[in-house]
């Protein structure tokens, strides 16, 4: 058929409606009054001539509904009609529709809430030119398993030469400088780029333009790209400071450019300087201290990227033994997973978990549905016998209900977009994190409403389709049954039960897995740090070299800061670290017995830091044996070291620790253990304690303090009487990081918090369905048995025979959905042990919980209805209808 | 008069547009001309042909105007459209095909085996 035909018939069936209509009357009416008159003519009287006529045409309005399907427009005018008849069906039975909706929405809510997210970190293009393409490089010592290992300039420049996968290879290095000239000194987090990588991201600067490959040569490197963040917050988006000056650590350096709100790159930089070699690299190659970005070359893929990288590799560890035999291999990650890795785990389980709570919603409503299609049979009945086809009986339901969903929809992305805040959570700005993406709002863009409106239908669908099925069935069987028999919907009945069986199952699995990440979270929490947090307030000096280039000022200038800092009041002991825990930064170092023959590259490398003598109480780190670090302990004294408890076991074994002599790597010679220290959870909560050397700060100077001081309290005037003390020294010295270590530990371990909370609040959800489905079934069915038990109760049974006779049939529902669940959750919970610290996922507390906690709530909403079932008086019952 | 034989699935279509190839018709005469023709031997379910003169003229084959009955009431006319024809002949081959090939089987004897 023409396609103009078929847009006319369209057309015709938007249009003049009731022309068709009454066309169709009159030529139907035609011919029955034509027929009428033929019966009349061979001798039947003008009534009964009527009668046989219409007995002969047989149902009209059935003849009708065919003519309007035979036309091909009855669908868009039966939808508008389903529409408006099912708006108000809704509107006339809020008791069923509201609950229904609010269900849908919770359930919608929490769907489109996780998924905006999972669309923000893991579905949306990173905002970089053909993203898919971009891989973060890195140098893998397969010894010691570093898997993204740093990668020295002599070795880049190799891979450069070699490869025939990249197109381009670039180059960065963190660097942190202090801003000043406008009044305090800004601590910057920045990033050295080689001059192709931005070129290499593909992004392009708002306003004047990238590195220039002259740039990266010491003398013309005092240039600097400005993230659009900082130029907003210190600059007010000022566009004539282009080609203007900023002073960096005392330098003038020249702003050439700004960078796009959208770009960020590594998360949290605030502004990019040309990387300039360094010449301790020139000639050495196991100066490794860049991150390598390559894009690859079109078409080609990572595996075939990933074997000629490793050939050059392992040609490389061939040439230069010493340096490169252990990185004989190299690490491709993906850009996108790079910036992910941290928070894809607890983003796929929060993701599989709401779409049990949609399912869990769904079968609620579709219960909700059962029980008024019990009411409506009627109705359905009387429609079926007009002449409705159950083709059509099925599209009335189904529309309704995917009008109900819809509207728990649109509710539910009003809940959702509320909600985002909270999420947010999950992504600390505060933490120096590369791989937690940086993210400051969760878009609500066109996937997440196509998202929600797809998920909204398809439930709808879902939970309408089976009632639907079920009330049309032998719609006209049901009007012959005069009252409600006992036989009446019991394969309705039936039906409600598997899906309250299912409901309370999922609900297991949710709750099992809510209990078993707050366990762990509870875990975390109250786990051993190493240290006590309560009262430590921390900052961060970066003495630039400049000005403190040589060991003696680096040790002045932090000895005066201490002294300084531990005359402010209140403050009970202050000590400095180069790296402090949970900060995100730590350096390695190998270290050996000196008088084992240990190969170096085959010692074990550990994390170490400087630290001053008072630095271990302040932390409230505990001496195990020997000694803290004194003030005796300076240049030209013994060189001596203190062990973390793990590291004097790996080291000395069994012997005593103390007096051992030890070396470690960059030191001029063996060092002397003087203590040992706790164990220290140095790189956060959900990483394993890690062996530590502390060596004394007097003896082996860094660039970076860390300050710790103890308050005896809580002391809110000490951030800014610790900075002004500061400045009182250096005025032009940079403060950053000004936190509590509380609020340090608090921040690390925002993710966990987040799945904790969300999976906790999916688990109640669950559970409040699950109820409020038992509840409605066990209702529904003692309200259908009113007669009965009136009868039973007339006969002389007793209220509590009644009551277990009702409650045993809540009691199987539940158990049966409480092995179901557990069997369920026994199989699944090992997908979520990637957020799982200190709990193993078949934890047996756990299920008990879990299964405890459901079997009570949902007894107790059995329980609510058997009872009421019970206070009917006998009379009441036996007349009941 | 033999009983009424029920319409063979499908073939109502056919015999609508047989009908009404013999003159305009409206939907009852379109009863009358078929149960004429046949001579009553066929029982047509009188409901059942307004949706299929609705599918016919949907798809193209007839086409409706309303005009005057024979006792002055107004009344809806199909007719054949040229499409329709086409159509109708290209059925009547089919059939004929059909009812030739089941005679044929139905005909066969063992020994022809």
């Amino acid at each position: 058929m023409s396609f103009w035909r078929r847009l006319i018939g369209w057309a015709r069936a938007l249009g003049p409606q009731k022309e068709m209509e009454s066309a169709m009357d009159a030529e139907m009416r035609f011919h029955i009054e034509a027929r009428a008159a033929d019966l009349v003519r061979r001798g039947l009287g003008q009534a009964e001539a009527e009668r046989q006529a219409r007995v002969e045409f047989g149902g009209i309005e059935k003849a009708k509904e065919e003519c309007r399907d035979a036309r091909g427009v009855n669908a868009i005018e039966g939808l508008l009609r389903d529409l408006r008849f099912g708006l108000r069906m809704l509107v006339k039975n809020p008791g069923f529709a509201i609950p229904a909706v609010l269900i849908l929405a919770l359930g919608i809510a929490a769907n489109t809430a996780i998924f905006s997210v999972v669309n923000a970190v893991l579905l949306r293009p990173l905002p970089y030119q053909d993203a898919e393409r971009l891989l973060t490089v890195w140098s893998f010592n397969r010894t010691r398993g570093f898997t993204t290992n740093l990668v020295s300039p002599l070795d880049l420049e190799d891979w450069r030469a070699q490869n025939h996968v990249f197109e381009g290879l670039a180059a960065s290095a963190d660097v942190v400088y202090t801003m000043t000239g406008s009044g305090e000194p800004v601590p910057v987090t920045a990033y050295a780029f080689s001059a192709d990588y931005f070129q290499l991201l593909g992004v392009r600067p708002i306003a004047g333009r990238t590195f220039l490959r002259e740039e990266e040569q010491p003398g013309k490197n005092h240039v600097v790209v400005l993230s659009y963040a900082f130029w907003q917050r210190h600059f007010g988006g000022d566009r004539e400071l282009i080609d203007k000056n900023i002073t960096l650590d005392g330098a003038p350096y020249t702003v050439v450019g700004v960078m796009p709100a959208e770009f960020s790159y590594p998360p949290r930089t605030e502004m990019w300087t040309p990387l300039a070699p360094e010449p301790q690299a020139a000639g050495d190659r196991a100066y490794r201290y860049l991150r390598v970005l390559g894009r690859l070359k079109a078409g080609v893929a990572i595996s075939e990227a990933r074997a000629e990288m490793n050939a050059i590799a392992a040609r490389l560890a061939r040439e230069y033994p010493p340096s490169n035999r252990d990185d004989d291999a190299i690490n491709l990650i993906p850009l996108r997973e790079m910036i992910t890795g941290n928070v894809r785990p607890a983003l796929l389980v929060l993701f599989c978990a709401v779409g049990l709570v949609m399912l869990i919603a769904s079968a609620n409503v579709a219960n909700l549905l059962l029980t008024r299609a019990a009411a409506r049979q009627n109705e359905v009945a009387m429609r079926g016998t007009l002449g409705a086809s159950r083709t059509r009986l099925v599209r009335q339901f189904l529309t309704e209900s995917v009008l109900l969903g819809l509207l728990g929809g649109l509710l539910g992305i009003v809940l959702a977009s509320w909600s985002r805040k909270a999420l947010l959570v999950m992504f600390s700005a505060g933490l120096p994190n590369l791989s937690i993406p940086q993210l400051e709002k969760i878009p609500i863009d066109g996937w997440v409403l196509a998202f929600a409106v797809g998920v909204s239908s398809l439930t709808g669908i879902l939970f309408g389709l089976a009632p639907a099925l079920e009330s049309s069935l032998d719609a006209s069987e049901r009007l012959k049954e005069s009252s409600r028999g006992v036989t009446e919907g019991f394969r309705w009945r039936r039906f409600r039960n598997v899906l309250v069986v299912s409901e309370l199952a999922m609900s297991i699995v949710l709750l099992t897995a809510a209990v078993l990440t707050l366990r762990s979270f509870f875990e975390l929490l109250t786990g051993e740090l190493g240290f006590r947090p309560q009262n430590v307030l921390t900052l961060r000096v970066l003495p630039p070299s400049s000005k403190y280039g040589s060991d003696a000022k680096q040790i002045a200038f932090a000895q005066e800061l201490l002294r300084r800092l531990g005359a402010l009041p209140g403050v009970q002991s202050v000590g400095a670290v180069t790296f402090l825990p949970f900060s995100g930064w730590y350096g390695h170092r190998t270290i050996g017995l000196a008088r084992e023959a240990t190969p170096k590259n085959q010692r074990p490398e550990v994390v170490w830091s400087s630290a001053t003598p008072d630095y271990f109480e302040a932390m409230g780190v505990p001496l195990l044996a020997g000694r803290f670090f004194t003030a005796a302990d300076r240049q030209g004294a013994a060189a001596v070291a203190i062990l973390s408890e793990s590291l004097a076991h790996l080291l000395a074994g069994r012997d005593d620790p103390i007096g051992q002599q030890i070396e470690v790597a960059g030191l001029a010679g063996p060092v002397e253990v003087v203590g040992v220290v706790g164990d220290v959870r140095q790189l956060g909560v959900t990483a394993a304690m890690a062996p530590e050397v502390y060596l004394p700060f007097a003896q082996v100077p860094a660039p970076i303090l860390c300050f710790a001081m103890r308050t005896s309290g809580p002391l809110p005037s000490l951030p800014k009487a610790a900075q002004n003390a500061i400045w009182a020294v250096d005025k032009d010295q940079s403060v950053g990081f000004v936190m509590s270590m509380d609020e340090l530990v608090s921040d690390s371990l925002a993710p966990e918090r987040v799945v904790a909370t969300v999976l906790g609040t999916f688990g109640g959800l669950a559970l409040l369905m699950a109820s409020v489905g038992i509840y409605g079934v066990i209702q529904n069915s003692a309200q259908q048995r009113t007669h009965e038990i009136g009868i039973r109760m007339a006969l002389g049974a007793r209220t509590g025979q009644i009551l277990q006779n009702i409650m045993s049939q809540g009691l199987k529902l539940v158990l049966l959905g409480a092995a179901i669940g557990v069997t369920a959750a026994l199989g699944l919970m090992r997908f979520i042990s990637a957020v799982l610290y200190g709990v193993r996922p078949a934890d047996p507390a756990a299920f008990l919980a879990a299964t405890v906690l459901l079997g009570g709530v949902a007894l107790l909403a059995c329980w609510i209805p058997a009872r009421r079932a019970t206070q009917v008086e006998p009379m009441v019952a036996l007349r009941y209808e | 008069m033999d009983k009424p034989v029920e319409l063979l699935q499908g073939t109502l279509d056919m015999l609508i547009l047989k009908a009404v190839s013999l003159g305009p018709l409206h939907g009852y005469g379109v009863l009358l001309r078929i149960q004429q023709i046949s001579k009553d031997r066929l029982e047509i379910q009188q409901g059942s042909l307004y949706p299929a003169l609705y599918r016919l003229e949907d798809q193209g084959w007839i086409q409706s105007e309303w005009g005057e009955s024979e006792n002055k009431r107004k009344a809806k006319y199909y007719r054949l459209t040229p499409d329709g024809k086409r159509r109708l002949e290209c059925e009547e081959e089919r059939w004929k095909q059909m009812t030739e090939v089941i005679a044929g089987i139905l005909r066969t004897t063992p020994e022809e085996l």
